[in-house]
């Protein structure tokens, strides 16, 4: 009794479980397609088109200020022209934050170097333009660090000191004061100068400055030269309270000697008038 | 001595009986002084003003006291460690050099203080005139000196003990040589004597030895790390100062150093833009690597750095004397008191792809000197 009816009984399961299956794979089958339909839907196109419209707004208003306060000296195309601008093709938008956000591009006259000045171009301006320089360059070029303000200093100004001193100082001078060059350049004074504006200087070599890529100053050893440049400028490294220029012991030797000539004389008239 | 001796001298007995007042007068008028005005500063004793003055003098040097002490302190116990400019603590570690300062000058300006105070306020006020001599000392005077010193030479017996003039004579003559060997040895010594050195004046620390590679190294600040420059490690438009490396001196301390310190060894590797248009130096036309250019840091005119290095107008300028020389033109003096180009190196890439020198520079790096010819 028990053997038949456990016959009868695998017979039905045999059949339950093949239809079971059946429905369990069509199942399976039709809630991969829809998942990978959403999934599909859900991520890849709609947001490439929006980021892709998004820039291309971008890069149009970045063209439109190219065009009214660049043009006259890059070029239509930021193909640059003959003894007025050079291209900026592939340049980078590091190198058109660099220039722009220090106010020396635009440029007020051809001289013998761009000036730093108050920035002629709003910050969505700049955003703008970089966009749209990039773009010229298919997004070769040295990017704008993420990083910004603080975040852009290393934790060890030590090393940054020593990199400075091998790097930078032969121009800047060795608290950032800067320099003379040749024929009216000059390497500008380090003082308040921003951390993403010293980033993008060192990246892109502005005008005569050279270029220091990432495999030659790694992006750490960058920020550890801002972290020190940041410590001895702006005031901070004055403990004598003025610092006469920040030259060292050639302003510093000139004060001593005539305070101390001076003090000498007096001393000496007083003592003078008392025989 | 001086033959104005007065004759009325007085006795033993006299001596025996006088002041000290007395024998002070007497003194002075021995010797020639007159005094012509003397007044005590505090006639009274303990006068109100006398002790305002008294506490002056001792608050300066209670002064100087307590200000040594401050320094001392300040010395020992000041948090002197750099604070970076952010640091709460910057303020106490800029106040350490100043405050030593200001501690010790106090110290040593309030005993001065006190000093000139003390003369001023106590010392009784005096004028004494003595007479000067005129004319040489008296023949007698003159004969006697001499007759007394040749009597003492005489009698110190050095003139018969040969043995010992001879030995206190060699041990100091042999002391003079010792010091005189030190100026004299830098004329003798022959700076030509091993020409093929990399220590001689025509070689660098760039010459390799024994056939040895010699790469080009990064200085990163830090000695021990040794990283070797390949080609696409500068970008166009940028510039290295880079210095020799071999492998037999990895881990060796004192040769790592010496290669970074050495006068003759930094070389400015600089990468020209593309297409930049460049003049070559006859027989240097394969020196370079590409656009890769390494040339001498030392001034051919005095030897300071040339390391004003300006990317677009390829010039490299020395801040000493304003010599500027122009890497489009194999670093040609433009303008200044430099006559020569700067030597360059040749280079090129090994098989694993670092940039080395293919040998020493072919000229002497730096100023002239007498033997260079060119």
């Amino acid at each position: 009794m028990t053997t038949a009816r456990s016959n009868s009984d695998t017979k039905r399961s045999r059949a339950r479980t093949k239809l079971r299956r059946r429905v369990a794979g069509l199942l399976a089958l039709g809630f991969a397609l829809l998942s990978a339909g959403l999934l599909f839907s859900a991520f890849a196109p709609q947001a490439q088109t929006a980021a892709a419209q998004q820039d291309s707004a971008l890069v149009r208003k970045g063209e439109e200020i190219y065009r009214q306060t660049c043009s006259t000296c890059h070029g239509g195309g930021g193909e640059g022209v003959k003894d007025r601008g050079p291209s900026l093709v592939g340049v980078g938008d590091a190198a058109v934050y660099f220039q722009t956000s220090t106010g020396r591009m635009p440029m007020a006259r051809q001289e013998a170097q761009a000036e730093r000045k108050p920035t002629k171009l709003s910050d969505e301006e700049i955003a703008a333009l970089m966009a749209y320089v990039d773009s010229l360059g298919n997004g070769q070029g040295p990017k704008k660090p993420a990083e910004s303000g603080e975040a852009l200093r290393g934790d060890n100004p030590a090393r940054g000191g020593e990199l400075f001193r091998l790097n930078c100082s032969n121009c800047h001078s060795a608290t950032g004061r800067g320099g003379a060059l040749s024929s009216g350049k000059f390497a500008p004074t380090l003082d308040g100068v921003k951390e993403e504006q010293i980033y993008t200087a060192m990246l892109t070599g502005p005008q005569n400055m050279p270029k220091f890529g990432d495999r030659q100053l790694t992006p750490d050893e960058k920020k550890d030269i801002i972290a020190y440049v940041k410590s001895v400028t702006d005031g901070n490294n004055n403990p004598g309270g003025n610092p006469i220029g920040g030259f060292g012991p050639v302003s510093e030797g000139f004060i001593a000697f005539i305070v101390g000539i001076a003090a000498l004389v007096g001393v000496t008239l007083w003592i003078g008038a008392k025989a | 001595m001086s033959g104005e001796q007065p004759t009325n001298l007085p006795s033993e007995q006299e001596l025996a009986e006088m002041s000290r007042d007395e024998l002070v007068k007497l003194g002075t008028k021995l010797d020639g002084v007159e005094l012509v005005h003397y007044e005590e500063k505090w006639p009274v004793a303990g006068t109100k003003a006398e002790r305002r003055a008294q506490r002056a003098v001792a608050t300066w040097f209670a002064i100087s006291a307590l200000s040594g002490l401050a320094f001392l302190g300040v010395f020992l116990f000041w948090p002197w460690q750099y604070e970076p400019s952010h640091s709460d603590r910057h303020l106490l570690f800029l106040a350490y050099n100043p405050l030593i300062g200001l501690f010790m000058g106090l110290s040593i300006f309030a005993i001065g203080v006190g000093a000139v105070l003390y003369t001023k306020k106590f010392l009784p006020d005096e004028v004494a005139v003595q007479q000067r001599g005129d004319g040489p000392s008296a023949e007698v005077d003159r004969a006697t000196i001499v007759a007394e010193l040749a009597d003492a030479g005489e009698r110190s017996g050095l003139g018969r003990r040969k043995l010992i003039t001879r030995m206190a004579g060699l041990g100091a003559g042999v002391f003079g040589l010792g010091v005189a060997a030190v100026p004299l040895g830098a004329l003798i010594k022959n700076p030509w004597s091993d020409s093929d050195s990399k220590n001689s004046l025509w070689h660098t620390g760039w010459k390799s030895e024994n056939g040895e590679k010699v790469y080009l190294r990064r200085h990163t600040g830090n000695f021990h790390e040794i990283v070797k420059v390949r080609p696409e490690d500068i970008e166009p438009g940028g510039f290295e100062t880079v210095f020799p490396f071999r492998e037999s001196e990895r881990g060796d301390e004192h040769a790592l150093v010496a290669a970074l310190k050495r006068s003759d060894a930094p070389v400015m590797l600089i990468r020209l833009r593309p297409n930049q248009a460049v003049v070559k130096r006859q027989g240097q036309e394969d020196f370079n690597f590409g656009d890769l250019y390494a040339y001498s840091k030392v001034c051919t005119h005095l030897g300071c750095p040339t390391s004003l290095f300006e990317q677009q107008t390829g010039l490299l300028l020395c801040p000493c004397h304003q010599s500027q020389f122009d890497v489009f033109h194999y670093a040609k003096p433009r303008f200044g008191p430099a006559t020569r180009p700067l030597p360059q190196l040749p280079i090129t890439v090994d098989e694993e792809g670092y940039l080395i020198a293919r040998s020493d520079f072919i000229e002497a790096v730096g100023p002239a000197f007498w033997e260079r010819k060119s």
